[in-house]
């Protein structure tokens, strides 16, 4: 293929899959424009991509008080008393009905680890610590995002203390922790 | 319920690309290999079972119909199961079910997978692109928006049980994956055959504490198959078949928080202790000749020595520090090289693992034979910190 039509090629295929035309061409330059024999592997440009809306159901209580109104809510079973956050509406144990509870936000780091390659949706935040803590008052651990200045002191054991985004979206990244103290 | 053998084995190479096979394409390469290795002709194959793990490596939902449209079995049944790392094991469940049950005589069990087609233009690179299609498989809702990875997952319970036991310590993850590379060496179909030492892991780039890069197993792409009899259709095949004697499975809560603790893999305990049961093995260390264990993480791996009761729980790391564990030890695990080592074409895994016990059951191993192999284990898991594993006994006569 020549130089001038595989641009075009590259360039109908970066709109077509939303990615920019000079990474298009970077990525296929050489296999492009090289004399490959008739049996050489063919590749081309390609993506999967969905577009959606999700209802949150019968969690949405939990999401919207973090939104609108910097709340962290569990949920206990009215039948066994668990408490759960994440929340459930239903509880795993007895099938009992839950209800919401309010939680203080403190709570204990179960474990972590500290993510320094990550998808390529993330690779530009490493490193970042992810870990499990269970809040003061649930029975469960949620995995969360633990912030703070060196990244090297968390253990498992430190008290941390949820934090609400200035900026929240509805989604669970809009709450992380930091140490306690 | 019928006693069921393997028959035929067949693994393509495992890579870490293969531009020049489809998925379908390296599924018949394996198909083929088996049916050879078993003296069988595809008429022979009652149904069909398919271990395909990511739709997104794939891409393409549903490979299960094109590969079997490709292998040309219709109208033969097919089912396909996705278990995470778990899915080669969990196939090979769902397959000697097919079997054990009486439903059919034949089935062959297909996995495979590819992955490097996921490609993230920014950086040039397939890792971010394939962790991000891994991604989808975590909780959705509350875990996957945080950016844990699967390295992450595992690396969780990698640290509670550091926190609890003192091990797995970092020299001790080194001296696996220097093992299970070193054991690569000898395995034709190996990905990553090569001589490291424990500084070379050491010195690697963190992954995601406390996992180097030469702790994690690779992404591949191949494919491996086997053959399923019952006793009576066995011997319409060539090969002495090696028997499936003990098979346990068990599905934790995924929502690792959720777990009572952290710093085991229940799961794996469960499936270890049920196929151990099954085939009536009391003293593991003693009576297993050699083990494939899912060695994604090299601490895992250690893990994996308790899980599968090698040793007493927090005495994991003991195994590699004394070579019970190595290729010329008392009981040498992953000889293949492991995922590390061999490979991970994620549904492709557990029947990879087991071919290769199946190949020294037989005596069939080449230069990495463990010599009068006659018991054999396997480890299959996969989901966020071993949600699901499979364990399978497999003898011979
Ligand atoms: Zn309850």
């Amino acid at each position: 293929m020549d130089k001038q039509t595989f641009l075009t090629w590259a360039g109908r295929n970066a709109r077509r899959i939303g990615v920019k035309k000079d990474l298009v061409v970077q990525a296929f330059e050489k296999a492009m424009t090289s004399q490959a024999g008739p049996d050489a592997p063919f590749e081309v440009p390609d993506t999967m991509h969905i577009n959606m809306r999700y209802s949150y159901g019968g969690q949405s209580r939990f999401f919207r008080e973090i939104f609108e109104n910097k709340r962290l809510m569990g949920t206990r079973c009215s039948a066994c008393s668990k408490v759960f956050c994440p929340p459930r509406t239903n509880c795993p144990h007895c099938y009992g009905r839950t209800e919401w509870v309010e939680l203080r936000g403190t709570g204990k780091i179960l474990s972590y680890t500290t993510v320094y390659f990550a998808t390529s949706s993330y690779i530009k935040q490493v490193p970042y610590i992810v870990a499990y803590i269970k809040l003061d008052g649930a029975d469960t651990a949620i995995l969360s995002n633990v912030e703070m200045k060196d990244i090297g002191k968390a253990r498992v054991g430190m008290e941390v203390k949820v934090v609400f985004r200035n900026q929240r979206d509805g989604r669970i990244t809009d709450i992380y922790f930091r140490e306690n103290g | 319920m019928k006693r069921v053998g393997i028959v035929g084995v067949g693994t393509t190479q495992f890579r870490s690309r293969w531009t020049e096979k489809t998925y379908f394409e390296l599924a018949f390469d394996a198909v083929k290999m088996a049916l050879e290795d078993a003296g069988a002709a595809k008429e022979q194959i009652d149904c069909v079972v398919y271990g395909i793990y990511n739709d997104f490596f794939e891409r393409q939902f549903q490979p299960d119909l094109f590969v079997h449209d490709y292998l040309g079995m219709a109208p033969k049944p097919g089912i396909r199961v996705s278990t995470g790392g778990a899915t080669g094991g969990s196939a090979l469940s769902a397959g000697f079910a097919q079997v054990a049950s009486g439903l059919y005589d034949v089935c062959l069990v297909v996995g495979v997978e590819k992955s490097a087609d996921c490609l993230d233009y920014e950086s040039g690179k397939s890792s971010p692109e394939v962790l991000k299609a891994i991604s989808y498989t975590a909780d959705m809702t509350y875990e996957q928006p945080t950016g844990r990875t699967a390295a992450g997952s595992f690396a969780l319970t990698t640290i509670a049980h550091l926190e609890k036991y003192g091990n797995p310590t970092e020299l001790q993850m080194a001296k696996v994956s220097v093992k299970n590379h070193t054991n690569a060496l000898l395995n034709p179909v190996s990905q990553s055959p090569i001589a490291l030492t424990v500084d070379d892991v050491m010195k690697s780039p963190m992954i995601a504490y406390p996992f180097k890069r030469y702790d994690n197993c690779l992404y591949s792409e191949g494919s491996a198959v086997l053959i399923l009899a019952s006793e009576d259709a066995a011997k319409r095949f060539r090969k002495q078949p090696v028997w499936i004697q003990g098979i346990g499975a068990a599905l934790d809560w995924a929502i690792i928080g959720n777990r009572k603790d952290l710093y085991s893999f229940e799961s794996s305990r469960i499936a270890a202790k049920k196929a151990y049961t099954m085939a009536g093995i009391q003293h593991p260390l003693e009576e297993i000749d050699l083990a494939e264990l899912h060695d994604a993480f090299t601490g895992t791996e250690l893990i994996a020595y308790e899980d599968c009761f090698f040793c007493e729980e927090g005495q994991g790391g003991r195994l590699i520090d004394d070579g019970i564990v190595e290729a010329s030890g008392k009981l040498p695990v992953n000889v293949s090289g492991g995922l590390i080592g061999c490979g991970h074409a994620v549904g492709a895994t557990g029947i990879m693992q087991t071919n290769e016990i199946v190949l020294h059951l037989r005596g069939e191993a080449g230069k990495r034979q463990v010599a009068g192999a006659r018991t054999g284990l396997v480890q299959s898991i996969g989901g966020p910190g071993a949600a699901w594993t499979v364990c399978l006994v497999l003898e011979r006569e």
